[in-house]
C-alpha cells in the first residue's frame, strides 16, 4: 500500500538545553513525590492521616445534594408511586431508557404506571427526567452502586425503583431551589 | 367565482363558501374549535376571528361567506390580540390536567395555548369544580371541567346520528355539558364525539389511560369489520394496534366510523398467534418449517385431485382476504382444477349510516374475482364433506365458524382425508386440520379491499410481521409455484395489475390511480349512481 504519510520537519532541541531541562524535571518530580511521602509518613507516625483516601466500600463520603445518581420513583404516604404516568420523562429522556405503560385505578389519582422500567445500562444520569417531571415523582437519588452481572440485571422495574420520600428529601429541596419551584407542593 | 385575498395570497373559491374552509383549503391555518367540516356552523368559540378590510369589527371566519374582492388578514395584531383574549377566557376554568389527559399531544387547546395562551392566570378565584371521569355511556367518559363548550359533540349527536343524547345544560357561566340520566350516550357511533372533541372532555374508555398519543405511528388503512370499507388510520406502537381512528373520505365515511370498527384488534398481537406451520403427527400437531409444510400441502392436494378427482376437493375462501390474495387463490384452485368453492360471509346488523350487514371487508372483491361459489354456499360444501363426497378441503380463515353451526362444521371436518387450514390463530377447525398454515392480519400486509358499493381501496402494512411469517398471498403464490409453472413471488401492486388486466370490472385501475381515497370498479360506479 502506498503511504500517504508526510514527513514532518521540526527543529531538533538543542542538546545542551535539553539536558538541563531533563535534569530539572526529574528533580521537580522527586521533590513532589518526596514531599508527599514525608507528609504521609509524618501523619502515619502521629496517627493523624494527612491524605484524602477513602477506604471504599468500608468507608463512604456523604454526597452533596447536587449529586445525580440513579433515578428513583418517589412514594406517596400510602406507599404507592407519586407518578401519574404522564410520560414526560420518557419523552425528555435523551437515551430512551424509560418505558412507561399507564393504567387507571378508582383512586383519587386515577392514573398510575402499570409498567415503569428504566434500562440503567442506557441511563446517562443527565437528570432531564427529574426536570421534566411535574409531580416530583422521579428524582435523581444518591444511589450509584448499580452494576450487574447481566444485561437483564440492569433493567429496573417499578417495584425496584420505589423509594420513600425521606430518602430523597435533600435532593428534592435542592431541585426546588434550582428550578425555582415553591418549597411546598401545591395542594392537590 | 369570487376571488379573495387571504394574507396576501389570492385564491378563487366557489360562491357561498365560508371563509374558514376556503382558508384551510388554500393552506392558511386559522385556529378554530367549534367549526368542523362535516357539522353545521355554530360560531360559538370565537377563535377563528379574522380582520376583513372595510369591515368595522373582526368577523368569525367560519360564518362569513366569501365575497368577491375580499381582503382578509389572519395574523394582524388585532386578530392576535383577539385570539389571546379568547384563549384567556377558555383557560380561566380549564384544569391543569394535561399530564394525565389522554388528549394531550393532539389537543387543540394545548396547541393554541402555546401560540396564544398566557403562562399566568389573572384570576385569583379557584377553578370551577365539576364532575370528572363521569360515565355517560358504554364507551365514553365525560370530564365537565375540561369542556370548553364548543358543542361539536352536541351537533354530532343531533345532526349525524340523530339521537341527541348530549346537550349543554344551564346558562351563562354555569353552562355544563351533560346527558340526561335516562338517556346515556350509547349509540353505535359514540366514540366519534371523542375524536371531534377539541379538548379532553370526551374520551374513549377503550383508550383511556392506555398510551401517550405521540408514541403512536399512523398507517392509512381500511376498516376490516364490515363491507362498508370505512377509511381508517391504524395507530400502532410496538407492533400492536392501540386504536383505530376514522380517516376522511367523503365518498365513503366522511370523517366518521362506527364504534364496533374501533375494537377487536387484540387478536393481532395476541400471544397465541400462530407463528409457524403445523403438520399433523398422529393425534397432535407439530411445528414444521415452511418448505416442508408447503411441499406437503402441494403434494397432498395434487394427490387428492389425482386419486378422487377435482370434484372431491373443495375450498372455503374468506371475505377477509384482500383482492390480490383472492385472485391468487382463484389461480391456485384453477391450476388444481378445483371448482367447488364457497365463501362464508358473516352477517349482522346494519343501519343506513355506515354499518353494513356483511361483517367482512372484501366479500364483494372475492365474488368479483371468482371465489363466490355457487348457490349452495358453504353449507352445501360442508354437507358434501360430511357425506363423504368431498375428501379434501382448503379452509381460509375462521369465517365458516361464524356462518355455519359448529356441529355441521365438526361432522364435515371429521370426515375429511385432508384438511388444510390457513388462519391467524388456532380455531376448532384448525384443531382438526392435517396442515395448519399461519397467515397475517390486515395490519401486517398491503392490499386492497372492494367495499359493498364496489369501491376499491388500499390498506397499508403497519408493521413488518416477524421474520419467517408469510402472508396469505405469499402462501398461495408459493403453492401455485409448486403445482404449476408460475412465479413464486408475491407483490400486491403487481398482482393488482394482473387483476386489472384480467377482470373487466377492475379494468384500468392501478395502485397509482387508487391513491389514498380509492376508486370505484366499473360495476361499482354504475351501482352507486
Amino acid at each position: 500500500m502506498a503511504s500517504n504519510a508526510v514527513p514532518l520537519r521540526r527543529p531538533k532541541p538543542s542538546r545542551r538545553i535539553g539536558w538541563i531541562r531533563g535534569a530539572r524535571a526529574i528533580l521537580t518530580g522527586l521533590r513532589i513525590t518526596n514531599g508527599h511521602f514525608m507528609r504521609n509518613l509524618w501523619g502515619f507516625i502521629r496517627r493523624k492521616p494527612t491524605v484524602f483516601t477513602v477506604q471504599y466500600p468500608e468507608q463512604r463520603v456523604p454526597m452533596p445534594p447536587a449529586f445525580r445518581g440513579m433515578p428513583v420513583l418517589v412514594q406517596m404516604d400510602n406507599g404507592k408511586e407519586r407518578c401519574v404516568a404522564c410520560g414526560l420523562c420518557e419523552w425528555a429522556c435523551p437515551t430512551d431508557c424509560i418505558t412507561i405503560f399507564p393504567a387507571e385505578t378508582a383512586d383519587e389519582v386515577e392514573r398510575y404506571p402499570d409498567v415503569f422500567d428504566i434500562d440503567m445500562s442506557r441511563c446517562m444520569f443527565c437528570g432531564l427526567c427529574e426536570e421534566a417531571c411535574p409531580e416530583e415523582a422521579i428524582v435523581m437519588s444518591h444511589e450509584m452502586e448499580i452494576a450487574a452481572f447481566s444485561r437483564r440485571g440492569t433493567l429496573w422495574h417499578k417495584e425496584d425503583l420505589l423509594t420513600p420520600v425521606e430518602s430523597v428529601a435533600a435532593r428534592l429541596s435542592h431541585i426546588r431551589r434550582g428550578y425555582e419551584r415553591p418549597e411546598a407542593k401545591p395542594a392537590e | 367565482m369570487p376571488t379573495i385575498t387571504i394574507d396576501g395570497k389570492t385564491i378563487e373559491v366557489a360562491e357561498g363558501t365560508m371563509l374558514l374552509p376556503a382558508a384551510l383549503e388554500s393552506g392558511v391555518h386559522i385556529p378554530h374549535y367549534c367549526w368542523h367540516p362535516k357539522l353545521s356552523v355554530d360560531g360559538n368559540c370565537r377563535m377563528c376571528q379574522v380582520e376583513i378590510e372595510g369591515a368595522p369589527k373582526l368577523a368569525i371566519a367560519c360564518n362569513t361567506p366569501v365575497r368577491d374582492g375580499m381582503v382578509v388578514h389572519t395574523t394582524s395584531d388585532k386578530v392576535e390580540s383577539a385570539r389571546k383574549g379568547v384563549m384567556e377566557l377558555l383557560l380561566v376554568n380549564h384544569p391543569l390536567d394535561c399530564p394525565i389527559c389522554d388528549k394531550a399531544g393532539e389537543c387543540l387547546l394545548q396547541d393554541y395555548s402555546y401560540s396564544y395562551g398566557s403562562n399566568e392566570s389573572k384570576t385569583p378565584e379557584p377553578r370551577r369544580k365539576l364532575e370528572k371521569r363521569k360515565d355517560i355511556g358504554e364507551r365514553i367518559f365525560l370530564d365537565q371541567e375540561r369542556c370548553i363548550l364548543c358543542r361539536r359533540c352536541v351537533r354530532f349527536c343531533r345532526e349525524i346520528t340523530g339521537t341527541s343524547e348530549l346537550a349543554v345544560f344551564n346558562l351563562g357561566h354555569t353552562s355544563v355539558l351533560d346527558v340526561l340520566e335516562e338517556k346515556p350516550l350509547d349509540n353505535e357511533y359514540s366514540i366519534n364525539v371523542a375524536d371531534i372533541c377539541p379538548v379532553g372532555a370526551l374520551t374513549s374508555k377503550d383508550f383511556h389511560h392506555k398510551l401517550r398519543v405521540w408514541f403512536l405511528k399512523k398507517t392509512p388503512s381500511v376498516c376490516p369489520q364490515c363491507s362498508n370499507g370505512c377509511n381508517v388510520t391504524v395507530q400502532h406502537y410496538r407492533d400492536r394496534v392501540w386504536r383505530v381512528m376514522p380517516r376522511r373520505n367523503d365518498a365513503v365515511n366522511d370523517t366518521w366510523m362506527c364504534d364496533h370498527g374501533r375494537s377487536g384488534y387484540d387478536h393481532i398481537s395476541a400471544e397465541d398467534r400462530l407463528r409457524a406451520p403445523r403438520l399433523r403427527d398422529g393425534e397432535s400437531l407439530a411445528d414444521v418449517g415452511w418448505e416442508s409444510a408447503l411441499d406437503t400441502v402441494a403434494q397432498r392436494l395434487r394427490a387428492a385431485v389425482r386419486d378422487h378427482g377435482a370434484d372431491a376437493v373443495g375450498a372455503i375462501a374468506s371475505p377477509h382476504l384482500s383482492n390480490e390474495e383472492s385472485f391468487r387463490f382463484a389461480r391456485l384452485l384453477e391450476a388444481l382444477g378445483v371448482e367447488r368453492v364457497a365463501l362464508p360471509v358473516p352477517m349482522g346488523d346494519s343501519d343506513d349510516l355506515l354499518i353494513k350487514a356483511e361483517k367482512a371487508p372484501n366479500a364483494r372483491g372475492a365474488r368479483d374475482l371468482g371465489l363466490g361459489g355457487d348457490a349452495g354456499g358453504p353449507r352445501a360444501l360442508l354437507e358434501a364433506a360430511a357425506a363423504g363426497s368431498i375428501k379434501a378441503l382448503y379452509v381460509c380463515g375462521s369465517d365458516i365458524l361464524h356462518v355455519e353451526d359448529a356441529d355441521l362444521v365438526e361432522r364435515a371436518t371429521a370426515a375429511l382425508e385432508l384438511l388444510i387450514v390457513q388462519d391467524l390463530a388456532m380455531s376448532p377447525v384448525a384443531e382438526r386440520a392435517h396442515v395448519v398454515l399461519p397467515s397475517l392480519s390486515f395490519a401486517e400486509k398491503d392490499g386492497t379491499f372492494t367495499n359493498v358499493a364496489g369501491r376499491v381501496q388500499r390498506f397499508h402494512k403497519a408493521w413488518d410481521a416477524p421474520e419467517g411469517q408469510l402472508s396469505d398471498g405469499e402462501i398461495f403464490s408459493e403453492l401455485l409455484g409448486r403445482v404449476a409453472e408460475a412465479p413464486r413471488g408475491f407483490s400486491a401492486a403487481a398482482v393488482f395489475d394482473e387483476i386489472a388486466a384480467s377482470c373487466p370490472a377492475y379494468a384500468g385501475l392501478s395502485y397509482a390511480l387508487l391513491g389514498g381515497d380509492g376508486a370505484a370498479t366499473t360495476a361499482g360506479a354504475g351501482a352507486s349512481e
